[in-house]
């Protein structure tokens, strides 16, 4: 059932990634709407919206799924790991967002590992993927912030726009906070899950009336 | 403005053993305990009345005559505010096809937890089959040094119809009050069917006054609500209550069946000025009372 692979930084380099396909450049996580309302016209500006989404927002509340999918005891505990996953997302577009990822996430581990790996909402699938390649859970949550951090980086390079140079040093500058989060979170303790990035969740829901957009979410 | 009691205390509900049945007797202060147990059940006529009513120390239901749709019950809290320590428990449920709206009588407040406890607050409502029940409590205040646990826990048959609100004031920034040390946990829950459909969790732990002046966070405003409306007809609600919501307030319709809408405002009178309209539409007849007094 288990299939630890032989190199597991490597691989975390793999599947988080921007070339693993599941289409994560397709979604801006309300970012496109907060770029549309003015609200980040700098990298400055960039980096502490991307410090509230990863310290109080989708970030920290994944990172903690992650590592309880990681841990779950067996189907019924993973099962309800994902249905809190799906019931803790804010908007439509964001349960996409999460779903279709997630989906494609698992169905091209499975098909390339060979496990067994149903569709379950990201955080939650790379989670049981760690545990299923013997990847340890921390460093799965950390490589998965800052995927999260760099996917949202570029909708910010290209929407704002911003330099290269920029981008890569705001996502710079969040890599301590990634490793602290994915720290802070290992124990997987769902009764801490939670949070305060309430524009950022009125940013999504305001992405599904904007007019023209680029971005899924 | 007299309200009549007019109930019983004891009443048939079962009441198997709870936190408040076991616990030691509690000293008068500061701790406060208290416990209401309420359902309502529709009658010939298309009326819904009380079906049982069990209440305990300091926590107390009211039924205000002619307020509203169906039964209306309105809680207070007579300890005046949560601290730490303090236990309140609210399980309330609407019998099949009767209608149940749940208010408070005044904002409750959250003060300062001086003894390191944590208050617990635990609302549990279920729904039976095309049961509707309006949670409108007004506002929770929380102050300098509040430590709060809260649950709301809905468990509701699919053809039923659930609207509740929680809203949420940090302090009085008008008086330059902040939040410099304060553990709210914050918890919503609803499940239909069997299934969790939304969960909603609030979590400020730490310098709330700077945790909520990130951009993506509060962007330095003071007041917000979270509005969770799950009926068969939510669709339809989708585009009017997006049409009473200025910007950066807003709302989604998750899934089928469920909408969701965050307000975010500087103050609560600013709150307020958006809540009611959105919340009346919902609601689908003026709100209680004790939100106009």
């Amino acid at each position: 059932m288990t299939r630890p692979v032989s190199d597991p930084g490597l691989t975390l380099s793999q599947l988080f990634s921007p070339a693993f396909p599941v289409g994560s450049f397709a979604y801006s996580h309300g970012l496109e709407a907060a770029i549309a309302d003015g609200r980040i016209g700098t990298a400055a500006e960039l980096q502490a919206w991307l410090r509230d989404v990863l310290a109080h927002g989708a970030g920290r509340n994944d990172a903690l799924l992650l590592a309880a999918a990681h841990a779950a005891a067996g189907p019924d505990d993973l099962a309800r790991v994902d249905a809190l996953s799906r019931a803790l997302v804010p908007s439509s577009e964001r349960l996409r967002e999460t779903v279709l990822q997630g989906a494609a996430f698992a169905r091209t581990v499975a098909d390339v590992w060979g496990i067994d790996l149903k569709p379950l909402s990201y955080p939650v699938a790379a989670g049981r993927a760690a545990r299923l390649l013997g990847l340890p859970p921390e460093a799965t949550a950390r490589h998965y912030l800052l995927a999260m951090a760099s996917t949202l980086v570029s909708v910010a390079v290209r929407l704002v726009p911003l330099g290269q140079t920029e981008g890569q040093q705001v996502l710079a500058a969040l890599v301590p906070l990634c490793a602290a989060l994915a720290a802070e979170t290992a124990d997987g303790d769902l009764d801490e899950i939670g949070g305060a990035a309430i524009l950022s969740d009125l940013a999504g829901m305001r992405h599904e009336t904007m007019e023209t957009r680029v971005f899924r979410s | 403005m007299a309200v009549p009691f007019g109930q019983p205390e004891e009443s048939a509900i079962a009441h198997p053993d709870t936190d408040l049945a076991r616990a030691a007797p509690l000293p008068l202060r500061p701790r406060a305990a208290g416990e209401v147990r309420l359902s309502s059940k529709r009658t010939g006529g298309a009326v819904s009345t009380l079906d049982g009513l069990r209440q305990a120390g300091c926590f107390r239901a009211l039924f205000p005559d002619h307020d509203g749709p169906g039964l209306t019950a309105m809680l207070l809290n007579t300890a005046g505010g949560v601290t730490g320590g303090d236990r309140l428990r609210l399980t309330a449920r609407a019998g099949a096809r009767s209608r149940l709206s749940l208010t408070t009588q005044a904002a409750e407040r959250i003060y300062a937890a001086s003894s390191g406890e944590t208050g617990r607050i635990t609302n549990s409502l279920s729904l039976d089959s095309g049961a509707r029940l309006d949670w409108l409590p007004q506002e929770t205040i929380l102050f300098d040094q509040g430590v709060l646990r809260r649950a709301l826990t809905v468990d509701m048959e699919p053809d039923a119809t659930l609207l509740a609100v929680e809203p949420l004031i940090l302090g009085r920034p008008a008086h330059g009050e902040l939040l410099r040390q304060v553990a709210l946990r914050d918890q919503i829950r609803v499940s239909r069917g069997g299934e969790l459909i939304q969960a909603d969790a609030l979590r400020l732990v730490g310098d709330a006054t700077a945790i909520l002046s990130g951009p993506a966070t509060g962007n330095g405003l003071g007041a917000f609500a979270a509005l969770i409306y799950a009926a068969p007809d939510a669709d339809a609600f989708l585009d009017p209550l997006r049409a009473l919501l200025p910007a950066p307030s807003a709302a989604s319709l998750i899934r089928d069946g469920l909408l969701l809408a965050r307000l975010a405002a500087p103050d609560a009178f600013t709150l307020r000025r958006i809540l009611i309209p959105a919340l009346t539409l919902l609601h689908g007849h003026a709100l209680p009372r004790s939100w106009t007094l």
